[in-house]
């Protein structure tokens, strides 16, 4: 069977890389040795691999790559930084490219946008975490029906949590924001100012 | 000389408690001479000891010095006795450190190597260095023109010497003067060429002279007193020549090779040397049409690392994609490169340059190219990706770069034949070898028997001992430098040709004093002949490895000592034994392997004979003792200057004489070789070939005779090497010549 020529090296999507990706251009310093994958913890659940997530972009795969669920896996254990011989930063390539995917519609792996999405409304309206609400709000994400169901699942950690004083029994209920703290409106200008920096621009 | 003999033996390093020094003065009774003074002393090396010596050549009239001490490999520099002989036995690394103190067996040893030493300077003379009629020329030849040899003449120049260079083509610079940029440091970004103002100096120095388009017609006589013709258009001219450098160079791989990449076949498909002209020119465009060039894909290893067309690597393409890539950008920000290759090759510092056409937006490919085509006016590659293992299609290209490697000049386009006797008899034309002199294109035509050019390897390099004589060719006294030598970048062809230009200044200075160069350096001694008696059966001239020997009007060898390094493989060919050195000869060491004591058969002490390369394999037995490394006491160490000096006399007269083995130790030889005189170890195992039929003749078994293999590396393998052998002997049984 003859095999389709899949590749044709279009550079549109490196060139969106480059400029739209935090640490995009980084990647032009990557000269494919492989450190980075043989260093990665996740390397064995991954697809690809960073180095290859490299290539792929510069090949012109924009599908498999923002689909690919390798992006969102990225623990930030920072290994692949620390080893990789041409100082190209991994890590932050990989976060960069998980946001560019959330952004540009695609749900790489909907488990970890979800809880990150909860996770940060949460530091975001409260300025600090509250394990209660966070998970609550993961958990909702799917519907009430789908939520209770999983935090039933959960209810022998979050009793043990609550026996412990490391739960507030209040943030169960939906609707309820953990207590804010002092001057929560400057930490959001910082935030928000963050995310206007990065190259994705302010959502 | 009339001899009178000093024996001095240092019992210091633990010697004096190991051995037993009376005994030593009366093993060497009834040997052919009798020392004049036999002394021992504390610590020989120390002052006083030294200084005993010197009391006693002064006021004894002793001429020919024995130092039983350690080995001669050190303090050379202490035990130094000007106008004396002096042998140095080996008793501290080669008995005291490897046997066990105070037994029987240690002691005998002892008493041989000692009888050896002495038998050894009984027959050596004091050498005359050899000087002749004509006067010692100390001006080097530079032959090519190129960045290897003007910094060769440069660097002559400065240093003081008289360069002539020769330069074949009408203006200096060779291919580099041709190009557009280099790259060479700061790697960061690719320059204007620096050959410029090398050729500028160069034409400016008064110390070099300069022929361009000129050939060389002819090279005759040897180090110090080389005669050349030179042949410029129209005229001739002769200079006398101490040395020569050959930078002759290199050129592209023909490209004609390359069909398969669309070379020939499509207008827009041209090699890196095109593309050089291209940009040099001003502008790079299509060929096929005149048309602005965007997008070009490059093709690494075109031809190159191919085992069916230039298998090795020639370290540069790489870098000449990386720079025409970033003169491309820079002068079309738009254009886009793409680069296909195997691995990308850019050593050391060079890698910034590979970063910085990353950075430029290069995209680069690893695969293999499985097809270039033509569509609609434009080129496309096909290749298999293989970190995506996919294929990938590279289309709309208008100008597809083919990287080629190099090749040295000396490569011959097409191999020359030449008459050689053919196995039914007669004659017949066949391809000569490249390590034959008859093998490279014609550069130097040197006057010699062996060849009129220097002798390659396969690839047409010149041949050489790699590891400790980078610029050797074999040809004493003719140094490669550059691509003649080995592919290299520009870079590295300078610092190549100050090399080569050291060693030739190396070379015309030794000559002047008689002394030979490495790895013999400082040696006065070369090979006496004793024409007589000599059959012209020319097996001198043919093994010398160096081509010293040539042969005059009436067929007689015709010794050139200056081209000489004094391996002595000249005295192992010669089957009329009329060879010989000053202190060292087939005679001398055939008395050296009488004098060695053989017990009788019923006191089971066997002796093997163990004939030792001094270039890695006596250094290993050194470094066996000085690691207190135990081997059997039954062997005999003779040291030998290379394995190649080995006279299949000496082992029948072992044998004869009721020694029980014989050994060799000598370098590695073959595709890789080791031997420090390139063909010596590998001439002695082809001597030893024939040897069985000396055993059979004796009735003795072929396993008394072997030869092994032994780098500088290999001291913990010695005592393995000797006990297997003195095993495999004792399992034959003692040799029935005993006491005869
Ligand atoms: S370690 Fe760095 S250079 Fe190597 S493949 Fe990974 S990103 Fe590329
Ligand atoms: S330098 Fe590069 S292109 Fe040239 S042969 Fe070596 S790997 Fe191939
Ligand atoms: S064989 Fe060795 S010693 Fe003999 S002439 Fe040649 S270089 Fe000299
Ligand atoms: S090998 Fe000996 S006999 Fe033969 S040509 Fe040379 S010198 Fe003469």
């Amino acid at each position: 069977m003859a095999q389709k020529a899949s590749s044709k090296y279009d550079p549109t999507f490196a060139k969106e890389v480059f400029e739209k990706v935090d640490s995009g251009e980084e990647i032009k310093k990557c000269m494919q040795c492989g450190v980075c994958a043989a260093s990665c913890p996740l390397a064995d659940k991954m697809e690809f691999s960073p180095r290859k997530i490299f290539t792929m972009i510069r090949a012109g795969e924009r599908q498999k790559v923002l689909a690919s669920k390798d992006i969102m896996l990225c623990t930030s254990c920072y290994t692949c930084i620390v080893r990789c011989p041409r100082k190209v930063p991994v890590m932050e390539v990989m976060h960069g490219l998980a946001h560019h995917a959330l952004r540009s519609g695609f749900v790489p792996r909907k488990e970890s946008s979800k809880f990150g999405k909860a996770f940060w409304d949460c530091i975001y309206k409260t300025g600090r975490v509250d394990e209660g609400v966070a998970a609550r709000n993961y958990y909702l994400a799917d519907g009430l029906v789908a939520g209770a169901k999983r935090g039933l699942e959960m209810k022998d950690i979050a009793l043990n949590m609550l026996k412990h004083k490391r739960m507030n029994i209040m943030s169960a209920i939906p609707g309820i924001q953990g207590k804010k703290i002092k001057n929560i409106a400057t930490l959001q200008k910082m935030l928000d100012k963050a995310e206007a920096m990065g190259k994705g621009g302010s959502k | 000389m009339d001899k009178k003999l000093g024996v001095y033996v240092c019992k210091g390093c633990g010697i004096g408690d190991a051995i037993n020094v009376e005994a030593l003065s009366e093993a060497i009774e009834g040997l052919d001479v009798t020392p004049h003074l036999f002394k021992d002393v504390p610590v020989l090396c120390s002052k006083e000891g030294v200084d005993t010596i010197k009391a006693d050549i002064e006021g004894e009239g002793i001429n020919a010095v024995v130092v039983a001490a350690c080995s001669p490999r050190v303090l050379y520099d202490v035990f130094d006795f000007p106008g004396c002989l002096l042998e140095r036995v080996n008793l501290r690394e080669g008995v005291t450190w490897c046997q066990p103190p105070g037994e029987e067996d240690t002691q005998m040893m002892a008493n041989d190597y000692l009888r050896l030493g002495i038998t050894k300077i009984s027959k050596s003379e004091l050498p005359e260095p050899f000087k002749p009629e004509e006067e010692i020329s100390k001006r080097i030849m530079v032959v090519g023109g190129g960045m290897a040899g003007l910094t060769a003449a440069l660097e002559g120049a400065k240093a003081g010497y008289e360069v002539v260079l020769v330069e074949k083509e009408a203006e200096l610079g060779g291919w580099k003067a041709k190009f557009y940029k280099e790259f060479s440091a700061p790697y960061n970004d690719i320059h204007d060429l620096s050959v410029t103002s090398l050729i500028q100096q160069v034409q400016g120095h008064d110390k070099i002279k300069v022929y361009t388009a000129s050939e060389i017609d002819k090279t005759a006589g040897g180090p110090g007193l080389y005669s050349v013709d030179i042949k410029s258009n129209g005229g001739s001219a002769q200079e006398k020549i101490g040395a020569i450098v050959m930078a002759t160079g290199w050129k592209p791989y023909d490209p004609s090779n390359l069909e398969h990449l669309g070379y020939g076949k499509f207008k827009n498909v041209v090699t890196n040397i095109q593309m050089e002209e291209m940009a040099k020119a001003g502008k790079i465009v299509r060929p096929s049409d005149g048309g602005p060039v965007k997008k070009v894909g490059f093709i690494q290893c075109a031809g190159s690392r191919d085992p069916e067309r230039l298998p090795y690597c020639s370290a540069v393409c790489c870098l000449a994609t990386m720079k025409q890539a970033t003169y491309l950008k820079q002068m079309d920000a738009d254009s886009q490169a793409y680069v296909v290759y195997k691995d990308i090759r850019t050593p050391m510092q060079t890698e910034d340059l590979y970063r910085k056409v990353q950075r430029d937006g290069a995209v680069f490919i690893r695969g293999e190219v499985e097809s270039v085509s033509e569509q609609g006016g434009s080129l496309v590659i096909e290749a298999m990706d293989v970190l995506l293992n996919d294929k990938v299609r590279l289309e709309e290209l208008d100008l597809v770069v083919l990287a080629t490697g190099m090749v040295p000049t000396s490569m011959p386009a097409e191999i020359p034949k030449k008459e050689m006797p053919a196995e039914g008899g007669g004659t017949e034309l066949r391809e000569v070898a490249p390590d034959s002199g008859f093998f490279s294109t014609p550069a130097l035509r040197l006057q010699y028997r062996q060849g009129p050019e220097i002798p390659t390897l396969k690839y047409g390099f010149p041949d050489s001992h790699f590891v400790c004589f980078p610029y050797e060719t074999r040809r004493t006294g003719i140094y490669a430098a550059g691509v003649a030598h080995r592919p290299m970048d520009s870079t590295q062809a300078k610092s190549d040709a100050a090399g080569a230009m050291l060693k030739a200044i190396q070379v015309v200075e030794a000559t002047a004093v008689g002394a030979a160069v490495h790895p013999r350096s400082g040696d006065m001694t070369y090979p006496d002949f004793f024409m007589q008696r000599c059959t012209q059966c020319k097996r001198c001239t043919e093994e010398c490895p160096f081509g010293a020997i040539n042969e005059d009007e009436k067929g007689n060898p015709l010794p050139n000592p200056t081209r000489c390094r004094r391996c002595g493989v000249c005295m192992g060919a010669c089957p009329e034994r009329i060879i010989s050195f000053k202190n060292y000869s087939v005679g001398m060491i055939g008395s050296m392997i009488k004098s060695i004591h053989i017990p009788e058969e019923d006191e089971e002490k066997p002796r093997a004979v163990v004939l030792v390369c001094e270039n890695d394999a006596y250094p290993a037995l050194d470094m066996a003792g000085l690691q207190k490394l135990r081997y059997s006491p039954f062997v005999r160490v003779i040291p030998m200057r290379c394995l190649g000096g080995l006279n299949l006399v000496w082992i029948a007269d072992a044998l004869s004489r009721g020694v029980d083995g014989i050994l060799l130790l000598g370098c590695r030889h073959g595709d890789d070789y080791q031997c420090h005189f390139i063909k010596g170890s590998e001439l002695a195992t082809t001597r030893l070939s024939k040897v069985a039929e000396t055993l059979n003749r004796l009735a003795l078994e072929s396993e008394r005779v072997k030869v092994e293999e032994v780098s500088i590396a290999d001291a913990h393998r010695i005592p393995e090497i000797l006990n297997e052998f003195m095993e495999t002997l004792e399992g034959i049984g003692p040799n029935p010549y005993k006491g005869w």
